[in-house]
């Protein structure tokens, strides 16, 4: 009886000189071990736009407007942080080497305003010449080319999109005719255009 | 002395099975429980049809804070019986050390708990000091300390880092001589002894009949694991013992606990130093259609999940059945005759998350509220006072 006693005042004894285990939080900023799972967040410049990451996202926290004013037609990738769970599917489903949307050690994600707690990146976007609709994003086309090297050229589509972003076309040959047939085949075009297009008699 | 009512329930949103008890006592005695179970409806079965096979897992995965691996375990394996496949030896190692790791601290957390409705604060407090190390170690492996989001149907998503397996194993190796330490006070407290010993006796024939799982059937003597019985992942490459009292009380379900954390701690390690090469992952697309079924050996019994396949990539039918389910109802056989002081750690040593126990509300006949959840507690921590000033202790 008295044995464990003894055993468990030296305990307490010990817990007493070492001080409390807990850490001084607010005021000893908290560092995340760099395995941990935090906020998912894009890089701009790697990302394609290419909407794996909004496919894979197991509760929906990924979402994409695509804006087609000809202006500036752009893509803007939105990650809703309260809705995310840091699953790391994004990451793992990424096709520019899972880097254009990476885990980060973030985990203080208070916020007042719900309505605020999101993320965008922006990224250009290449629309239709026909029906001005959203084709894919610049950055993903140019990551499909360089990725099929020579067989790119097969598609007006994709060298179209290249040598436009090299600026090595004259945007008035696109403009020239507008007939949905022949003509138009070799132009940037949306898969519904496209086949529009190769189909039609005229 | 008039019968009284007593609600338990009916809801308790962290735990796989709201429940709802209504004790009948007579004084302090219960002569009559029933238990009601169903409340909470969450829809996780229907939203896992929603879902792709590989996103349901990380429903699954929230169907239970604590056994957050055990169902994700149970529900990959159903959905590889369907294709039917085997996954890759390493990821079957890495699924074991995370099942494992699970089941020392979600046993650890039960520990804690139990010290607190006995009125041991102390044992509550070192337990969850000790568990915490073993969330830093799931941190270090899986990038969280809860939902690991590891398990995938044909793999797991993520390899363990040759560079984490010292840290981890030194902090594996940190904590033995605290639980050590730990089992030595809760065994030889001659307290504890008198509170638990002889309450709540489930004998070896009712767990057979109420068909009860894990360490609530293990405690009175029926040898029963699926990791035993039905090897699967990492379970039969390793040695480890299966342990199995024979008295069926809280004493026993609480040693039984305790031990079984020495074993998953013996798993993790061997696991970790025989950790083979290779792929962790088969990179599965198409499930053809057909049923599969998975069970896995959770902290609190056999968790099992069936999965019916069309041919798309979602589940047509997706059922779970969680541990918690069968041995819930043993309560009827361990808990009449008790008292109500001693129906708290009776309810809480089967292993329901006990947060049930914030819903927990005594009501005499004419329906008064008497008693709440501190006031339950109240009288368990008492009955433990009493007990040690009778031994002359305080």
């Amino acid at each position: 009886m008295k044995l464990p006693k003894v055993r468990e005042l030296t305990e307490a004894v010990k817990a007493l000189l070492t001080g409390p285990y807990t850490s001084k939080f607010p005021k000893q900023p908290h560092v995340a071990h760099p395995n941990f799972r935090g906020q998912p967040v894009y890089d701009a410049d790697r990302c394609v736009g290419c909407l794996a990451c909004e496919n894979v996202c197991p509760v929906e926290a990924i979402a994409h407007e695509d804006i087609t004013d000809h202006e500036n037609p752009r893509r803007v990738m939105i990650h809703y942080t309260d809705t995310c769970i840091f699953c790391g599917s994004c990451e793992a489903a990424c096709i520019a080497d899972n880097r254009g949307i990476k885990l980060s050690g973030e985990w203080d994600l208070a916020f007042f305003d719900r309505s605020a707690a999101m993320e965008t990146i922006e990224k250009e976007l290449e629309l239709c010449e026909i029906c001005g609709g959203p084709v894919a994003c610049k950055d993903h086309l140019r990551w499909i080319s360089e990725r099929i090297g020579e067989l790119s050229f097969s598609s007006p589509t994709l060298y179209l999109s290249r040598l436009k972003g090299l600026g090595v076309i004259d945007e008035n040959i696109i403009e020239a005719s507008r007939d949905y047939g022949r003509s138009d085949r070799v132009k940037i075009l949306c898969a519904r255009c496209r086949r529009e297009t190769t189909l039609t008699t005229k | 002395m008039a019968r009284s009512v007593i609600p338990i329930g009916p809801y308790h949103p962290l735990q796989e099975e709201p429940e709802f008890f209504t004790l009948t006592v007579d004084g302090e005695t219960v002569v009559d429980i029933e238990v009601n179970l169903g409340y909470n409806h969450r829809g996780i079965e229907k939203l896992s049809e929603r879902k792709t096979f590989d996103q349901s897992t990380f429903v699954i995965e929230r169907i239970c804070g604590i056994c957050s691996t055990s169902h994700p375990f149970a529900y990959t394996r159903a959905v590889e019986d369907v294709i039917p496949v085997e996954v890759p030896e390493r990821a079957k190692y890495i699924r074991t050390i995370i099942a494992e790791g699970e089941r020392i601290h979600s046993h650890l957390l039960w520990l804690g708990l139990a010290g607190h409705f006995l009125g041991y604060n102390t044992v509550y407090m070192w337990v969850w000091k000790l568990r915490e190390e073993i969330l830093d170690v799931m941190e270090i492996l899986s990038g969280n300390r809860n939902n690991y989001a590891m398990f995938k149907p044909g793999g797991v998503r993520r390899d363990i880092k040759e560079e984490d397996i010292p840290v981890v194993m030194r902090k594996i190796d940190s904590i033995i001589p605290t639980i050590d330490r730990l089992k030595k006070a809760i065994l030889d407290d001659p307290v504890l002894h008198v509170r638990l010993k002889g309450i709540g006796v489930l004998t070896k024939e009712e767990a057979i009949n109420y068909c009860a799982v894990g360490p609530t059937s293990r405690a009175s003597g029926v040898a029963r694991d699926v990791r035993k019985d039905a090897p699967y992942g990492a379970y039969d490459r390793v040695e480890w013992d299966m342990i199995v009292t024979e008295h069926g009380d809280v004493f026993d379900k609480a040693v039984v606990r305790i031990l079984e954390t020495y074993e998953s701690i013996k798993i993790v390690k061997t696991c970790l130093q025989n950790l083979p090469g290779g792929d962790i992952d088969l990179n599965i697309k198409d499930i053809p259609p057909g049923e599969g079924i998975g069970a896995h050996e959770a902290p609190r019994g056999e968790v099992f999940h069936y999965v019916r396949s069309d041919g798309t990539n979602r589940p047509a039918r997706h059922k779970v059945r969680a541990p918690s389910y069968m041995n819930i109802p043993t309560c009827q056989a361990t808990v009449i005759g008790e008292t109500i002081s001693d129906a708290t750690i009776i309810l809480a040593a089967v292993d329901p998350c006990y947060c049930c126990t914030e819903r927990m509300a005594v009501r005499d006949s004419k329906g008064a509220r008497l008693y709440d959840t501190k006031e339950l507690i109240r009288l368990s921590q008492q009955k433990t006072e009493r007990i040690k000033r009778k031994m002359g202790i305080k």
